[in-house]
């Protein structure tokens, strides 16, 4: 598959091929015994846990000790101070997710400035510049995650119908990139849907969200949030209230897997595959660590899953069996 | 958006030390206005040192300037002896900047603060020779997402475009109030009174190897450096020229059409944007996809794909011969001629871009080559030649400091400060009026603040 978007500075993607080790890459990194740390803007999704698994699994191949993952729980303050605390470790490499633009830059271009090479997943704050600031950038196709969540949602919207688009009010460029997308397919698709745009603020305001949205717009005909972890709230609160209405989100989580095999709300999911990402992540950490140029953008392709195909996408994303109640629901 | 709840309050009433006449004060507002802007003075002793003027006309127009919150004195200096003296601050969220850069094949928006810092950009692939109504539809959607997006909802005070050809402008033009020529397929169209009547604000547009030199010079490897060359190379390559820390233009505008220059290569002789722009790249690397010269190129070919200068960078990127010596090739020619500029100007840096460029290694090797091996020793002594780090965002942060620049130019600052905004200021509204009838079509109100990017 083919990638949509364009990078934060407008760079098209090289393909995680470009990274590719070889054994005497393996072998160059086994020598030279890497540390690094893991700055995750959370631990608590089924997606952090994907990508860590991919992160922590091929820099040990390669002898790289992760010597410590910290959850920023979504707070710039929390990664600002951690950040602040690893420049001073000594550290070979920091593989970062920033939770904010702005609020974090400063703190994310003081880590390069330490000498320590600094590798960003899914989001650079805005000014921040890849050779100066940052080694490079891995992320899904956010912009294709969003044509994706459009395209899915479509199927089951009437004519003439009013869809939701549900996105977080943060300034961050994976959810930017997926809001603009799925706007601008459903423009040039479905002329005839209206759009309506609902933000939260933060995870813990969904429900409210959903609320709101369901009252001021009780005839919504579907909705796309752009990740999984609030859809779930979203469709939890759908639930709740008895409200029935077609959902289509990004990442496959094992929750929003299950919905979509039991025909709970979920009627497609745009998934990122995390584990390949962080693979990905680990192989930048470890050919910049070598002293190798890698590209600015390396981004992977997103999945289209529907019930269809919900058990062996779950396999490819989660490198593993998918649970029973995916498999019992089919 | 104007501002128009300004114009009532911002009214210099009068009182101690206000001069008898508009223009007097219009002129002392601009002065202190742009020594805090410009970090010339940070408190009221160095600003009445440095604009000679008094104490009482100082405070009174410090006053003004924060009653209509461009300036802000909450904080406090540091001390050295005695009471600390209040900071003078410029307040740079007071009102925002949108602006876009159009490519032949992509589309960037962004939105900057008042100095010119980027606070949020998108880009995203698009097709230049589309229908411009298309294009300016889709430009006008992004724009709305952008202000919608903004934290901080601050007015919208000016609009900067940057466009993939050279941009004529009248002596004496500030603020546009038609659409200049910029490129054939766009002869016409009203791009600039359309955005100009759809977001009520004054707009500015420049060719993009000026707004990304502007760009690299403020923000990237040419911070700081006063004698710089960019070069970019796209299907189009062009340059743009630093003197003294500023942009030079040329008489026209057309400054650094460097891609019009004939040029001999394989026996025969075409200008330099045919022998090695990104179109020559693109068609010397299906040509070899299609001969089977290139197993890289080739796969891609097989796989249903398009190949195109970036596939043929790439390709040379991971080592595929044959796309490598396209790239050298190509950059060869563009080196040999920028040898002679470095030769005539005498750059400390020389900056590569474009997305070719920035994709690849081999096309800045060959530059180098061709510069350090042609130019004078004393030339090359202390330049640097490098590749840009910037991107496209590059054309966003010189778009941003071009309106940026404009909007405190000494006069045209001195004509709207006492309007409160640049969008109450009585030119501007009757040129909109004036505007009006070449963008039917626009909505004639401001967007909503909750518009969806594409609604």
């Amino acid at each position: 598959m083919s990638i949509s978007g364009l990078g934060p500075h407008g760079e098209r993607a090289a393909p995680p091929s470009r990274l590719s080790l070889t054994p005497s890459d393996v072998t160059a990194a086994r020598d030279r015994r890497f540390r690094v740390a893991v700055v995750l803007h959370t631990g608590e999704s089924d997606w952090s846990r994907q990508q860590l698994a991919g992160i922590a699994g091929t820099l040990g191949d390669c002898g790289v000790i992760v010597g410590e993952v910290v959850d920023c729980g979504f707070q710039a303050a929390t990664q600002i101070a951690a950040l602040e605390r690893l420049s001073h470790e000594g550290l070979d490499a920091i593989i970062s997710i920033p939770v904010a633009n702005a609020a974090v830059a400063e703190a994310h271009r003081q880590v390069s400035r330490a000498g320590i090479r600094l590798i960003l997943h899914d989001n650079v704050p805005t000014g921040m510049l890849p050779g100066a600031d940052y080694t490079s950038l891995v992320s899904a196709d956010n912009f294709g995650l969003g044509l994706i969540g459009a395209k899915l949602l479509s199927d089951r919207i009437a004519q003439g119908g009013e869809v939701g688009l549900m996105t977080y009010g943060v300034d961050f460029y994976a959810t930017n990139e997926r809001e603009i997308a799925f706007g601008r397919w459903i423009v040039a698709n479905r002329p005839d849907l209206k759009l309506r745009t609902i933000r939260f603020p933060s995870l813990g305001a969904v429900r409210e969200t959903t609320l709101s949205m369901i009252e001021e717009s009780p005839d919504l005909a579907g909705l796309f949030v752009v990740w999984d972890t609030p859809a779930m709230e979203a469709v939890a609160t759908l639930n709740t209230v008895g409200h029935d209405m077609p959902v289509t989100t990004v990442d496959l989580g094992r929750d929003a897997a299950i919905c979509l095999a039991q025909d709970n709300h979920i009627v497609g999911i745009a998934a990122q595959q995390p584990f390949r990402q962080g693979v990905a992540v680990a192989e930048a950490t470890i050919l910049s660590l070598l002293g190798r140029a890698v590209p600015s953008w390396i981004a992977l392709p997103g999945l289209a899953v529907t019930k269809a195909n919900v058990a062996d996408s779950y396999q490819t994303v989660w490198r593993s069996q998918a649970p029973q109640e995916i498999l019992s629901a089919l | 958006m104007p501002d128009s709840g300004m114009v009532e309050t911002s009214r210099p009433k009068r009182g101690k030390g206000r001069p008898r006449n508009a223009d007097g004060a219009a002129q002392s507002l601009g002065t202190i206005l742009n020594l805090v802007r410009s970090g010339a003075a940070h408190t009221r002793q160095e600003l009445e040192r440095k604009s000679e003027l008094g104490r009482a006309i100082v405070a009174d127009r410090l006053a003004t300037l924060s009653e209509i919150k461009l300036v802000d004195e909450s904080a406090l200096a540091e001390a050295s002896g005695g009471r600390a003296p209040r900071l003078v601050q410029f307040n740079a969220n007071r009102a925002r900047i949108l602006v876009a850069t159009l490519d032949q094949t992509a589309l960037g928006v962004g939105i900057a603060d008042l100095s010119g810092r980027l606070i949020t950009e998108h880009h995203e692939a698009m097709d230049l020779s589309a229908p411009p109504e298309a294009t300016a539809e889709r430009l006008g959607t992004l724009f709305e997402w952008l202000l919608a997006k903004d934290e901080h909802s601050a007015p919208l005070w000016g609009l900067g475009i940057s466009v993939p050809g050279p941009v004529q402008l009248s002596p004496g033009d500030d603020f546009l109030q038609a659409t200049p020529t910029f490129l054939p397929a766009w002869e016409g169209f009203p791009l600039v009174e359309q955005l100009a009547r759809r977001f009520s604000v004054p707009v500015w547009m420049r060719s993009s190897v000026e707004t990304m030199a502007m760009g690299e010079l403020h923000a990237g490897a040419g911070a700081g450096i006063n004698e710089m060359l960019f070069i970019k190379v796209g299907k189009r390559i062009g340059a743009s020229f630093v003197f003294d820390g500023k942009l030079y233009r040329g008489a026209q505008g057309a400054a650094g059409l460097i891609g019009h220059l004939p040029r001999a290569a394989s026996g025969r002789t075409a200008s330099l944007d045919v022998l090695a722009g990104s179109d020559m790249i693109a068609r010397d690397g299906l040509a070899a996809a299609q001969a089977g010269t290139s197993p890289a190129l080739a796969d891609i070919l097989n796989r249903g794909g398009e190949i195109t200068a970036i596939e043929v960078g790439q390709a040379a990127q991971v080592g595929d011969s044959v796309s490598m010596e396209i790239m050298s090739r190509s950059g060869h020619l563009i080196g040999q001629l920028v040898a002679t500029l470095a030769n005539m100007l005498n750059p400390s840096l020389i900056v590569l871009s474009g997305s070719i460029a920035q994709t690849n290694d081999i096309l800045l090797a060959a530059v180098r080559e061709a510069v350090y091996g042609e130019s004078h020793p004393l030339v090359t002594r202390d330049l640097r030649i490098s590749a840009s780090r910037m991107g496209s965002s590059a054309g966003l942060v010189g778009a941003a400091k071009v309106v940026s620049e404009a909007l405190f130019d000494p006069s045209f600052l001195r004509e709207w400060v006492t309007h409160g905004a640049p969008t109450a200021m009585p030119r501007l509204l009757a040129a909109l009026d004036q505007m009006g009838t070449a963008a039917i079509g626009a909505p004639a109100s401001p967007p909503a603040a909750a518009a969806p990017p594409g609604a």
